[in-house]
């Protein structure tokens, strides 16, 4: 069967609504033909966004000394990060920075789980405390760690808040498609979590000479978190973690979101190279349309 | 020929047919071609020329033997003035132990360019030339673009092909096609590079060469000033030449880079980067390797060149001063090479500088310590002069300084 005609099968199965069957998905998996799977992801990807590509600057906060200082800049989202030793210390943290207006999301779901005691019911309490100081949603939900994801989300749901994304620690080999595939079963609510970022984040922190995933993986788990992922509206890459060429190499094959756009901008490169100005050139040189968005996936622009 | 522009279809269905693309074609694919199209339609190209899905690439090491350059082209960062504390030459011997460095990972070749150091007459090329064959003599020397073989001519006032003919009895192998930017003279004048070399001079330089039975490579530098239809003349350029002396062996694009430079401004994205070098194989049907900068984009888009009408993945450098001296830091050594070789569903094998296959990895066939940063051509605060230099008549006032007896 010609490649054309395998791209047209798929193409019209997954526009009526069609999912990936194993053995199509065992092929794509191990494909080096980008151009199949990045028509298929970006077709799925623009029916859901038309040419939107979203981003968005973020200041992070360390929950152990959060301070107005640490803003600065033009941040749409406050991201407090770290694990937070109590309930109570998330809950102040989030008080310090919340109420400027700038949506505060904050914490890995697993994190806020542990000090609540690893008890569901009491993890809604903590959530219920953290949404009055001010959070808008839980920063991440990390898929390793975090083994029953769906009564963990269910309990963000009932705080009335959400998890701004999903993220993968540092699977390698067949374990990250196996993560796209565990999150693509997950039975969530709608508009329960905002975007999954299907790099793991752990790859761009290892050492020199590591055996990191290629490009081709990369892009082929992007793609293929797009076409199989539909319970999450976003793919998201991370700006800062997997670097420009990569993020934007990504919108090709199904990502339209960018994450961690730094808020600071120290102008050292002139009005041309700020942050701000590369992502949307970026954005538009891969032929899609910059929007910017704040920490609760809300246009900014508008 | 009439350049009627046509739809994209059209366009992609001539191309796909095996037609050659005029200006007007290649400037709407560029325009309007989805990437994922030009994507497509590069890796036919390049899975018709190549179809045993080979990916090529060479071990050698970029020595830039001098920084001191008269040229002061704008979007150089590597280049330090005559009298500059910085400035450098590379002494024979350390020449010579770089060599040994570069054979004892399997590599067979240095890659030999530097700036238009007034200070350095042809004799001392020659000199050098010869010392490398004397005791490597079956070491290759791809050496010297354009514009240093006219600085070279302008230095002896001697011709062109005069100066080709001496480098070549000298140990020359090939000539790689550096300095070639855009060739556009508008482009030039811009970029501060038109007194270097204009593009006829460049392309004369390259004629010469070729008709002399070397073969060379041939470059763009693009994302600067020029227009997309400036890119494309490139290309044009390039073609007619290779359809008059076939002495291109590989085309190779990369972006400019912009940290350090007084140009500055921004570099061209990744993505733009994928539709060049896919535009370059459909644009030039007759030049046989496309190869991947891994070295400007990173590894992972280098990787996705192979996509893109790639065919190789350029050298394993081992050393690398110009672009780093802009900001791009990007290190594979052979094992990585070829991990991203294979990974992409292609075959891994050893290259010369005239693409004749060598072999399959040496990493498969002994232990080679892996190599995580490029070298740098001196350790920073090195200022020493190389003893031999005295034996060169300096021109410069600095130059006659740096080589008077202390």
């Amino acid at each position: 069967m010609s490649d054309e005609v395998v791209l047209e099968e798929l193409r019209a199965g997954l526009a009526a609504g069609g999912r990936l069957d194993d053995e199509q998905l065992r092929v794509l998996a191990s494909t080096t033909d980008l151009f199949l799977l990045g028509t298929l992801a970006d077709d799925v990807r623009r029916a859901r966004h038309s040419e939107a590509t979203t981003f968005v600057r973020v200041a992070k906060v360390p929950v152990q000394r959060p301070a107005w200082r640490e803003i600065k800049g033009q941040a749409r989202e406050i991201r407090v990060t770290g694990v937070p030793e109590s309930p109570e210390e998330a809950e102040a943290a989030v008080r310090v920075v919340a109420g400027a207006g700038v949506p505060v999301t904050g914490f890995a779901l697993h994190d806020l789980l542990a000090v609540s005691g690893g008890d569901t019911a009491a993890l809604e309490r903590s959530l219920t405390g953290l949404r009055a100081a001010g959070l808008s949603a839980v920063s991440e939900l990390v898929v390793e760690r975090t083994p029953n994801p769906e009564p963990a989300v269910s309990a963000v749901v009932a705080a009335g808040l959400a998890v701004a994304r999903v993220t993968i620690h540092e699977a390698c080999g067949d374990a990250r498609l196996g993560c796209v595939r565990a999150v693509a079963g997950w039975s969530l609510p709608a508009r329960a979590v905002w975007a999954f970022a299907p790099l793991p984040r752990a790859d761009a922190a290892a050492e020199p000479g590591a055996e990191l995933p290629t490009g081709y993986d990369d892009v082929r788990q992007v793609a293929l978190a797009r076409l199989l992922v539909d319970n999450i509206d976003s793919i998201q890459v991370d700006w800062a973690l997997h670097g420009a060429k990569l993020a934007q190499v990504a919108l090709m094959f199904g990502a339209d979101d960018i994450d961690a756009l730094p808020a600071v901008d120290t102008g050292k490169l002139g009005p041309r190279r700020t942050p701000l100005e590369e992502v949307r050139r970026n954005i538009r040189a891969a032929s899609f349309v910059p929007v910017e968005r704040d920490g609760c996936f809300e246009d900014v622009t508008r | 020929m009439t350049e009627n522009p046509r739809g994209v279809d059209a366009v992609a269905r001539k191309v796909s047919g095996g037609g050659r693309l005029n200006r007007a074609e290649a400037l709407t694919l560029y325009e309007q071609a989805s990437t994922h199209l030009l994507g497509r339609l590069a890796g036919e190209a390049r899975a018709c020329r190549h179809p045993s899905g080979i990916v090529t690439y060479i071990i050698d090491r970029n020595v830039n033997y001098t920084n001191v350059c008269v040229a002061r082209c704008n979007f150089c960062a590597f280049y330090r003035p005559v009298g500059s504390d910085e400035g450098y030459v590379v002494g024979f011997d350390e020449l010579f132990r770089k060599i040994d460095e570069t054979i004892a990972v399997g590599g067979e070749q240095l890659l030999l360019q530097g700036g238009h150091n007034p200070d350095l007459p042809l004799e001392w090329y020659e000199d050098l030339f010869r010392a490398v064959k004397a005791r490597y003599p079956s070491f290759r020397l791809h050496a010297l673009s354009p514009p240093e073989i006219i600085h070279l001519s302008h230095l002896s006032q001697l011709d062109v092909p005069l100066i080709i003919r001496r480098l070549m009895d000298a140990g020359l192998d090939s000539i790689p096609g550096g300095g070639a930017e855009i060739l556009v003279d508008r482009v030039r004048r811009e970029l501060n590079c038109y007194s270097k070399a204009s593009t006829d001079e460049w392309l004369s330089v390259m004629r010469d060469a070729h008709r002399a039975g070397l073969r060379t490579t041939v470059t763009m530098m693009y994302g600067t000033v020029e227009h997309l239809d400036e890119r494309i003349e490139h290309l044009m350029r390039v073609r007619e030449l290779q359809d008059e002396t076939g002495g291109f062996t590989a085309f190779i694009a990369w972006s400019f880079q912009p940290s350090n430079t007084k140009r500055g401004g921004t570099e061209a994205t990744g993505v733009e980067y994928l539709r060049t070098l896919a535009l370059a194989r459909l644009v030039l049907d007759n030049v046989e390797n496309l190869q991947a900068s891994w070295v400007t984009q990173g590894g992972k888009v280098g990787q996705l060149s192979l996509s893109y009408g790639a065919n190789d993945m350029g050298s394993v450098m081992i050393e690398e001063n110009v672009v780093r001296a802009a900001g791009a830091t990007f290190c594979m050594d052979e094992l990585e090479i070829v991990r991203n070789i294979e990974n992409a569903g292609f075959i891994p094998k050893r290259r010369n500088m005239h693409y004749d296959v060598l072999g399959d990895p040496i990493v498969r066939q002994r232990d080679v310590p892996r190599m995580t940063t490029l070298a740098e051509a001196r350790a920073a605060g090195d200022h020493s002069v190389p003893k031999e230099l005295v034996q060169y008549r300096a021109r410069t006032p600095a130059g006659k300084r740096a080589r008077a007896p202390r």
